[in-house]
Protein backbone atom coordinates (compact mmCIF):
# COMPACT_ATOMS: atom_id res chain seq x y z
CA UNK A 1 0.00 0.00 0.00
CA UNK A 2 2.76 2.20 0.87
CA UNK A 3 4.27 2.27 -2.30
CA UNK A 4 0.68 2.43 -4.06
CA UNK A 5 0.80 5.78 -2.00
CA UNK A 6 4.27 6.94 -3.54
CA UNK A 7 2.47 6.56 -7.01
CA UNK A 8 -0.85 8.49 -6.26
CA UNK A 9 1.61 11.38 -5.72
CA UNK A 10 1.28 13.91 -8.31
CA UNK A 11 4.09 12.66 -10.94
CA UNK A 12 5.59 15.62 -10.92
CA UNK A 13 6.80 15.49 -7.09
CA UNK A 14 9.51 12.79 -7.42
CA UNK A 15 12.65 15.30 -8.24
CA UNK A 16 14.80 14.54 -5.88
CA UNK A 17 17.33 13.86 -8.47
CA UNK A 18 20.80 15.18 -9.42
CA UNK A 19 19.94 14.79 -13.12
CA UNK A 20 16.47 16.37 -14.27
CA UNK A 21 14.39 14.07 -16.52
CA UNK A 22 14.87 16.52 -19.34
CA UNK A 23 18.90 16.13 -18.58
CA UNK A 24 18.74 12.01 -18.58
CA UNK A 25 15.78 12.30 -21.51
CA UNK A 26 18.22 14.62 -23.83
CA UNK A 27 21.23 12.10 -23.93
CA UNK A 28 19.28 8.98 -24.05
CA UNK A 29 17.44 10.47 -27.56
CA UNK A 30 20.70 12.01 -28.73
CA UNK A 31 22.46 7.89 -27.77
CA UNK A 32 19.84 6.59 -29.39
CA UNK A 33 19.95 9.20 -32.36
CA UNK A 34 23.82 8.33 -32.53
CA UNK A 35 23.19 4.37 -32.40
CA UNK A 36 20.73 4.51 -35.60
CA UNK A 37 22.60 6.80 -37.56
CA UNK A 38 26.18 5.52 -36.90
CA UNK A 39 25.47 1.94 -35.08
CA UNK A 40 27.81 3.11 -32.31
CA UNK A 41 28.55 0.49 -29.70
CA UNK A 42 29.31 3.34 -27.46
CA UNK A 43 26.25 4.61 -27.54
CA UNK A 44 23.93 1.20 -27.15
CA UNK A 45 26.70 0.63 -24.34
CA UNK A 46 25.19 3.99 -22.59
CA UNK A 47 21.61 3.07 -23.63
CA UNK A 48 21.58 -0.32 -22.52
CA UNK A 49 23.18 1.05 -19.02
CA UNK A 50 20.30 3.49 -18.41
CA UNK A 51 17.32 1.38 -19.05
CA UNK A 52 18.18 -2.24 -18.49
CA UNK A 53 17.90 -2.19 -14.70
CA UNK A 54 14.98 -0.19 -15.08
CA UNK A 55 13.45 -2.62 -17.41
CA UNK A 56 14.21 -5.50 -15.33
CA UNK A 57 12.67 -4.17 -12.26
CA UNK A 58 9.39 -3.02 -14.33
CA UNK A 59 9.02 -6.43 -15.93
CA UNK A 60 9.88 -8.08 -12.57
CA UNK A 61 7.18 -6.52 -10.65
CA UNK A 62 3.77 -7.31 -11.67
CA UNK A 63 4.39 -11.46 -11.14
CA UNK A 64 6.26 -12.09 -14.24
CA UNK A 65 8.55 -15.29 -13.47
CA UNK A 66 12.30 -14.02 -13.22
CA UNK A 67 13.71 -15.65 -16.37
CA UNK A 68 10.23 -14.87 -18.54
CA UNK A 69 11.40 -11.23 -17.46
CA UNK A 70 15.16 -11.83 -18.79
CA UNK A 71 13.22 -13.21 -22.07
CA UNK A 72 11.54 -9.85 -22.60
CA UNK A 73 14.20 -8.06 -21.63
CA UNK A 74 16.45 -9.54 -24.02
CA UNK A 75 14.25 -9.40 -26.86
CA UNK A 76 13.65 -5.62 -25.73
CA UNK A 77 17.13 -4.43 -26.38
CA UNK A 78 17.88 -6.59 -28.97
CA UNK A 79 14.63 -4.46 -31.02
CA UNK A 80 16.34 -1.46 -29.33
CA UNK A 81 19.76 -2.47 -30.87
CA UNK A 82 18.36 -3.23 -34.47
CA UNK A 83 15.50 -0.53 -34.48
CA UNK A 84 17.14 2.56 -33.35
CA UNK A 85 17.00 3.88 -36.76
CA UNK A 86 13.41 3.72 -36.25
CA UNK A 87 13.44 5.99 -33.50
CA UNK A 88 11.73 10.08 -34.51
CA UNK A 89 12.28 11.61 -31.72
CA UNK A 90 10.07 14.19 -33.13
CA UNK A 91 7.56 11.67 -32.22
CA UNK A 92 7.97 10.27 -28.63
CA UNK A 93 10.63 10.69 -26.52
CA UNK A 94 13.50 7.97 -26.20
CA UNK A 95 12.36 6.23 -23.19
CA UNK A 96 8.44 6.18 -24.29
CA UNK A 97 9.69 4.68 -27.60
CA UNK A 98 11.96 1.72 -25.70
CA UNK A 99 9.14 1.51 -23.26
CA UNK A 100 6.68 1.08 -25.90
CA UNK A 101 8.98 -1.77 -27.49
CA UNK A 102 9.11 -3.47 -24.28
CA UNK A 103 5.38 -3.16 -24.08
CA UNK A 104 4.67 -4.80 -27.13
CA UNK A 105 7.42 -7.59 -26.52
CA UNK A 106 5.61 -8.80 -23.48
CA UNK A 107 2.00 -8.35 -24.57
CA UNK A 108 2.83 -10.56 -27.58
CA UNK A 109 4.36 -13.00 -25.10
CA UNK A 110 1.25 -13.33 -22.33
CA UNK A 111 -0.97 -13.25 -26.09
CA UNK A 112 1.70 -15.77 -27.85
CA UNK A 113 0.18 -13.78 -31.37
CA UNK A 114 1.38 -10.23 -32.03
CA UNK A 115 -1.16 -7.65 -31.02
CA UNK A 116 -2.24 -6.11 -34.54
CA UNK A 117 -0.71 -2.53 -35.15
CA UNK A 118 -0.78 0.37 -37.59
CA UNK A 119 2.48 -0.22 -40.45
CA UNK A 120 3.39 2.63 -41.92
CA UNK A 121 4.74 1.23 -44.94
CA UNK A 122 1.51 0.05 -45.27
CA UNK A 123 0.21 1.60 -48.38
CA UNK A 124 -3.36 2.08 -47.17
CA UNK A 125 -1.37 4.02 -44.07
CA UNK A 126 -2.85 7.60 -44.17
CA UNK A 127 -0.04 9.81 -42.81
CA UNK A 128 -0.69 12.74 -40.59
CA UNK A 129 -0.83 16.29 -42.36
CA UNK A 130 2.76 18.36 -42.60
CA UNK A 131 3.19 20.21 -39.06
CA UNK A 132 2.74 23.83 -39.23
CA UNK A 133 6.09 25.98 -37.46
CA UNK A 134 4.05 26.39 -34.57
CA UNK A 135 3.22 22.95 -33.80
CA UNK A 136 6.29 21.73 -34.88
CA UNK A 137 8.10 23.80 -31.79
CA UNK A 138 6.68 21.70 -29.04
CA UNK A 139 5.69 18.12 -29.39
CA UNK A 140 2.40 17.28 -28.63
CA UNK A 141 3.49 14.30 -26.52
CA UNK A 142 5.98 16.02 -25.00
CA UNK A 143 6.69 14.02 -21.47
CA UNK A 144 7.53 17.03 -18.73
CA UNK A 145 4.20 18.35 -20.22
CA UNK A 146 2.70 15.59 -19.97
CA UNK A 147 3.90 14.98 -16.32
CA UNK A 148 2.79 18.31 -15.17
CA UNK A 149 -0.98 17.96 -16.66
CA UNK A 150 -1.51 14.61 -14.68
CA UNK A 151 -0.27 16.24 -11.37
CA UNK A 152 -3.89 17.81 -11.94
CA UNK A 153 -5.47 14.97 -12.10
CA UNK A 154 -7.81 14.05 -9.46
CA UNK A 155 -7.07 11.36 -7.40
CA UNK A 156 -9.56 9.21 -8.45
CA UNK A 157 -8.56 9.64 -11.89
CA UNK A 158 -4.65 9.37 -10.99
CA UNK A 159 -5.54 5.98 -9.81
CA UNK A 160 -6.94 4.40 -12.30
CA UNK A 161 -4.44 5.37 -14.64
CA UNK A 162 -1.82 3.99 -12.57
CA UNK A 163 -3.49 0.44 -11.73
CA UNK A 164 -3.74 0.56 -15.63
CA UNK A 165 -0.06 1.77 -16.36
CA UNK A 166 1.64 0.41 -13.57
CA UNK A 167 -0.24 -2.96 -12.41
CA UNK A 168 -1.58 -3.55 -15.58
CA UNK A 169 -5.14 -4.21 -15.21
CA UNK A 170 -7.83 -4.56 -17.19
CA UNK A 171 -10.78 -2.14 -16.65
CA UNK A 172 -12.55 -4.97 -15.89
CA UNK A 173 -9.66 -5.95 -12.78
CA UNK A 174 -9.95 -2.19 -12.23
CA UNK A 175 -14.17 -2.21 -12.00
CA UNK A 176 -14.09 -5.31 -9.75
CA UNK A 177 -11.16 -3.79 -7.42
CA UNK A 178 -12.32 -0.64 -6.38
CA UNK A 179 -16.24 -1.90 -6.61
CA UNK A 180 -17.44 0.65 -9.14
CA UNK A 181 -19.22 -0.58 -12.27
CA UNK A 182 -17.29 -0.88 -15.63
CA UNK A 183 -19.05 2.42 -16.85
CA UNK A 184 -17.43 4.43 -14.64
CA UNK A 185 -14.01 3.46 -14.31
CA UNK A 186 -14.43 4.46 -18.47
CA UNK A 187 -15.34 7.74 -18.05
CA UNK A 188 -13.13 8.44 -15.06
CA UNK A 189 -10.58 7.38 -17.99
CA UNK A 190 -12.07 9.79 -20.61
CA UNK A 191 -12.01 12.56 -18.10
CA UNK A 192 -8.75 11.89 -17.21
CA UNK A 193 -7.16 11.92 -20.67
CA UNK A 194 -9.46 15.13 -21.96
CA UNK A 195 -8.03 16.88 -18.82
CA UNK A 196 -4.59 16.23 -19.89
CA UNK A 197 -5.43 17.17 -23.26
CA UNK A 198 -6.75 20.26 -22.13
CA UNK A 199 -3.66 21.27 -19.88
CA UNK A 200 -0.93 20.01 -22.30
CA UNK A 201 -2.75 22.53 -24.82
CA UNK A 202 -2.55 25.17 -22.15
CA UNK A 203 0.96 25.25 -21.47
CA UNK A 204 1.79 24.92 -25.20
CA UNK B 1 -11.50 10.76 -46.47
CA UNK B 2 -12.53 12.98 -42.98
CA UNK B 3 -13.03 10.89 -40.57
CA UNK B 4 -15.77 12.54 -37.56
CA UNK B 5 -16.51 9.50 -34.91
CA UNK B 6 -12.99 8.09 -33.34
CA UNK B 7 -11.86 5.46 -30.72
CA UNK B 8 -13.03 6.30 -27.11
CA UNK B 9 -10.10 6.98 -25.10
CA UNK B 10 -10.88 4.29 -22.22
CA UNK B 11 -10.99 2.13 -25.51
CA UNK B 12 -7.31 3.46 -27.01
CA UNK B 13 -5.88 2.83 -22.80
CA UNK B 14 -6.77 -0.98 -22.89
CA UNK B 15 -5.33 -1.51 -26.48
CA UNK B 16 -2.06 1.16 -25.22
CA UNK B 17 -1.69 -1.77 -22.07
CA UNK B 18 -2.35 -4.79 -23.94
CA UNK B 19 -5.85 -5.17 -22.00
CA UNK B 20 -8.03 -5.02 -25.07
CA UNK B 21 -9.84 -8.20 -26.47
CA UNK B 22 -7.94 -9.77 -29.08
CA UNK B 23 -10.83 -8.95 -31.60
CA UNK B 24 -11.33 -5.42 -30.87
CA UNK B 25 -7.82 -4.35 -31.07
CA UNK B 26 -7.46 -5.63 -34.41
CA UNK B 27 -10.19 -3.01 -35.13
CA UNK B 28 -8.88 -0.12 -33.55
CA UNK B 29 -5.09 -1.02 -35.29
CA UNK B 30 -7.35 -0.31 -38.45
CA UNK B 31 -8.53 2.28 -37.50
CA UNK B 32 -5.36 3.59 -36.53
CA UNK B 33 -3.75 3.33 -39.65
CA UNK B 34 -5.99 5.77 -40.93
CA UNK B 35 -6.41 8.06 -38.43
CA UNK B 36 -3.80 10.55 -37.48
CA UNK B 37 -5.92 12.19 -34.53
CA UNK B 38 -6.23 8.64 -32.65
CA UNK B 39 -2.43 8.23 -33.46
CA UNK B 40 -1.76 11.37 -31.81
CA UNK B 41 -3.79 9.58 -28.57
CA UNK B 42 -1.85 6.84 -28.79
CA UNK B 43 1.04 8.55 -29.07
CA UNK B 44 0.21 10.85 -25.66
CA UNK B 45 -1.16 7.36 -23.65
CA UNK B 46 2.65 5.97 -24.52
CA UNK B 47 4.16 8.79 -22.55
CA UNK B 48 1.85 9.25 -19.75
CA UNK B 49 2.44 5.04 -19.57
CA UNK B 50 6.26 5.47 -19.59
CA UNK B 51 6.29 8.20 -16.74
CA UNK B 52 5.83 4.67 -14.37
CA UNK B 53 8.60 3.51 -16.25
CA UNK B 54 11.02 6.35 -15.32
CA UNK B 55 9.61 5.91 -11.86
CA UNK B 56 10.76 2.80 -11.17
CA UNK B 57 13.95 1.82 -8.90
CA UNK B 58 16.15 -0.68 -9.98
CA UNK B 59 16.48 -3.99 -7.97
CA UNK B 60 18.57 -2.97 -4.79
CA UNK B 61 20.49 -6.23 -6.01
CA UNK B 62 22.85 -5.08 -9.32
CA UNK B 63 22.69 -7.74 -12.12
CA UNK B 64 26.06 -6.75 -13.42
CA UNK B 65 27.37 -10.14 -14.69
CA UNK B 66 24.35 -11.21 -16.39
CA UNK B 67 23.92 -7.42 -18.09
CA UNK B 68 27.57 -7.70 -19.18
CA UNK B 69 26.64 -11.27 -20.94
CA UNK B 70 23.53 -9.78 -23.01
CA UNK B 71 25.13 -6.53 -23.56
CA UNK B 72 28.06 -8.96 -25.26
CA UNK B 73 25.40 -11.17 -26.99
CA UNK B 74 23.26 -8.36 -28.29
CA UNK B 75 25.75 -6.57 -29.87
CA UNK B 76 27.47 -9.72 -31.74
CA UNK B 77 23.89 -9.83 -33.54
CA UNK B 78 24.57 -7.77 -36.91
CA UNK B 79 22.10 -4.55 -36.83
CA UNK B 80 20.21 -4.99 -40.76
CA UNK B 81 17.26 -6.79 -40.47
CA UNK B 82 17.46 -8.85 -43.42
CA UNK B 83 15.98 -12.16 -42.02
CA UNK B 84 13.24 -9.99 -40.08
CA UNK B 85 12.27 -7.96 -43.38
CA UNK B 86 11.39 -11.32 -45.09
CA UNK B 87 9.27 -13.06 -42.13
CA UNK B 88 7.41 -10.18 -42.35
CA UNK B 89 6.26 -9.69 -45.76
CA UNK B 90 5.37 -13.29 -45.61
CA UNK B 91 2.89 -12.39 -43.84
CA UNK B 92 1.18 -10.28 -45.72
CA UNK B 93 -2.23 -11.56 -47.04
CA UNK B 94 -3.33 -11.26 -50.25
CA UNK B 95 -5.71 -8.84 -49.31
CA UNK B 96 -3.39 -6.47 -48.63
CA UNK B 97 -3.28 -2.64 -50.28
CA UNK B 98 -7.73 -3.11 -50.96
CA UNK B 99 -7.95 -2.71 -46.71
CA UNK B 100 -5.22 -1.32 -43.78
CA UNK B 101 -2.65 -3.49 -42.71
CA UNK B 102 -3.87 -5.06 -39.46
CA UNK B 103 -7.42 -6.08 -41.19
CA UNK B 104 -5.67 -7.50 -44.19
CA UNK B 105 -3.87 -9.40 -42.20
CA UNK B 106 -7.22 -11.56 -41.23
CA UNK B 107 -8.85 -11.36 -44.03
CA UNK B 108 -8.44 -14.66 -46.81
CA UNK B 109 -9.58 -12.84 -49.85
CA UNK B 110 -9.50 -9.14 -51.01
CA UNK B 111 -12.49 -7.41 -49.88
CA UNK B 112 -14.49 -7.22 -53.47
CA UNK B 113 -14.17 -10.87 -53.64
CA UNK B 114 -15.73 -11.65 -50.09
CA UNK B 115 -17.94 -14.45 -50.55
CA UNK B 116 -20.81 -12.96 -48.87
CA UNK B 117 -23.57 -15.42 -46.65
CA UNK B 118 -26.83 -13.25 -46.75
CA UNK B 119 -28.68 -13.45 -43.50
CA UNK B 120 -31.98 -11.97 -44.54
CA UNK B 121 -33.05 -9.66 -47.38
CA UNK B 122 -30.45 -6.52 -48.04
CA UNK B 123 -27.81 -7.81 -44.94
CA UNK B 124 -25.51 -10.22 -45.47
CA UNK B 125 -22.22 -11.14 -43.61
CA UNK B 126 -18.56 -13.09 -43.60
CA UNK B 127 -17.16 -14.11 -40.38
CA UNK B 128 -13.37 -13.59 -40.07
CA UNK B 129 -11.05 -16.02 -37.92
CA UNK B 130 -10.78 -14.82 -34.72
CA UNK B 131 -7.56 -13.45 -33.51
CA UNK B 132 -5.71 -15.13 -30.55
CA UNK B 133 -7.91 -17.94 -30.90
CA UNK B 134 -12.04 -18.68 -30.08
CA UNK B 135 -13.19 -17.10 -26.60
CA UNK B 136 -16.51 -16.69 -26.06
CA UNK B 137 -18.87 -13.87 -27.43
CA UNK B 138 -15.79 -12.28 -29.40
CA UNK B 139 -15.85 -12.33 -32.80
CA UNK B 140 -15.04 -10.28 -35.77
CA UNK B 141 -16.76 -10.30 -38.75
CA UNK B 142 -17.76 -8.39 -42.26
CA UNK B 143 -21.08 -6.98 -42.61
CA UNK B 144 -22.67 -5.98 -46.03
CA UNK B 145 -26.20 -3.49 -45.69
CA UNK B 146 -27.71 -3.04 -48.99
CA UNK B 147 -28.58 0.60 -49.17
CA UNK B 148 -31.74 1.58 -47.62
CA UNK B 149 -31.58 -1.37 -45.31
CA UNK B 150 -32.12 -1.31 -41.57
CA UNK B 151 -30.72 -3.71 -39.33
CA UNK B 152 -32.84 -4.63 -36.30
CA UNK B 153 -32.81 -2.69 -33.28
CA UNK B 154 -30.09 -3.85 -30.64
CA UNK B 155 -27.72 -3.23 -28.32
CA UNK B 156 -24.27 -4.75 -26.95
CA UNK B 157 -23.95 -7.15 -23.69
CA UNK B 158 -20.01 -6.19 -24.05
CA UNK B 159 -18.52 -3.78 -26.09
CA UNK B 160 -18.69 -3.35 -29.90
CA UNK B 161 -16.57 -1.54 -32.54
CA UNK B 162 -17.66 -0.84 -36.45
CA UNK B 163 -15.51 0.79 -38.39
CA UNK B 164 -16.76 1.68 -41.98
CA UNK B 165 -14.94 0.22 -44.75
CA UNK B 166 -17.18 1.72 -47.58
CA UNK B 167 -20.15 3.54 -47.99
CA UNK B 168 -22.16 4.94 -44.82
CA UNK B 169 -25.14 4.60 -42.35
CA UNK B 170 -27.28 6.58 -40.15
CA UNK B 171 -28.16 6.24 -36.38
CA UNK B 172 -29.27 7.77 -33.21
CA UNK B 173 -25.98 8.48 -32.93
CA UNK B 174 -24.93 9.82 -36.43
CA UNK B 175 -23.72 9.36 -39.58
CA UNK B 176 -20.71 7.15 -40.18
CA UNK B 177 -18.67 7.04 -43.39
CA UNK B 178 -15.89 5.52 -44.98
CA UNK B 179 -13.04 5.52 -41.89
CA UNK B 180 -15.38 6.49 -38.99
CA UNK B 181 -15.37 4.10 -36.04
CA UNK B 182 -18.00 3.71 -34.03
CA UNK B 183 -17.13 2.72 -30.26
CA UNK B 184 -20.08 1.36 -28.32
CA UNK B 185 -20.79 -0.02 -24.86
CA UNK B 186 -23.58 -1.72 -23.30
CA UNK B 187 -25.84 1.40 -22.48
CA UNK B 188 -26.36 2.04 -26.06
CA UNK B 189 -29.40 0.89 -28.40
CA UNK B 190 -29.32 1.66 -31.96
CA UNK B 191 -30.61 1.00 -35.57
CA UNK B 192 -28.39 1.62 -37.73
CA UNK B 193 -29.72 2.11 -41.74
CA UNK B 194 -27.73 2.28 -44.78
CA UNK B 195 -28.20 5.90 -46.00
CA UNK B 196 -26.99 6.22 -49.57
CA UNK B 197 -27.16 4.23 -52.70
CA UNK B 198 -23.87 2.24 -52.29
CA UNK B 199 -23.46 -0.54 -50.05
CA UNK B 200 -22.70 0.11 -46.67
CA UNK B 201 -19.59 -2.56 -45.87
CA UNK B 202 -18.23 -2.49 -42.26
CA UNK B 203 -15.86 -4.38 -39.98
CA UNK B 204 -17.23 -5.80 -36.86
CA UNK B 205 -15.46 -6.77 -33.36
CA UNK B 206 -17.10 -7.90 -30.33
CA UNK B 207 -16.25 -8.64 -27.11
CA UNK B 208 -19.78 -10.14 -26.18
CA UNK B 209 -23.08 -10.98 -28.49
CA UNK B 210 -25.37 -8.08 -29.49
CA UNK B 211 -28.70 -7.93 -27.72
CA UNK B 212 -31.98 -7.55 -29.92
CA UNK B 213 -34.82 -5.88 -28.66
CA UNK B 214 -37.45 -6.91 -30.79
CA UNK B 215 -39.78 -10.13 -31.16
CA UNK B 216 -38.29 -10.17 -34.92
CA UNK B 217 -35.30 -9.51 -34.25
CA UNK B 218 -34.63 -12.31 -31.03
CA UNK B 219 -35.51 -15.05 -33.55
CA UNK B 220 -33.09 -13.59 -35.95
CA UNK B 221 -30.59 -13.80 -33.24
CA UNK B 222 -29.72 -17.19 -33.61
CA UNK B 223 -29.61 -16.51 -37.71
CA UNK B 224 -26.71 -13.90 -37.37
CA UNK B 225 -25.26 -15.18 -34.10
CA UNK B 226 -24.09 -11.75 -33.19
Amino acid sequence: MLREFHYMTPPEGISGKTETPQEKQGGLSADLCELGATGSRDAFARIFAEMAPRLRAFMLKNGLGASAAEEVLQETLLRVWRKAHLFDPEKSSASTWIHTIARNVKIDRLRKEARPEPDPEDPSFIPAAPETGEENMARKQDSALIRKAMSVLPPEQLRIITMSFYEEKSHGEIAEELGVPLGTVKSRIRLAFGKIRAEVEKMQ
Amino acid sequence: MTIRHHIADDTLMAYVGGTLAPSLSVAVATHLAICPRCRDSVAMMEEVASLYLEETEPLSHSEKDKDAALLDQIMATPRTETAEQGAVSSLAGPAIGSVPRPLADYMPVPLDQVPWKRLVPGISHYPLPQPGGKRKGSALRLLKIAPGTRIPEHSHSGQELTLILEGSYIDEIGRFQKGDIADLDNEIHHQPVADTDQDCICLIATDGPLKFSGIFSRLLQPIIGI
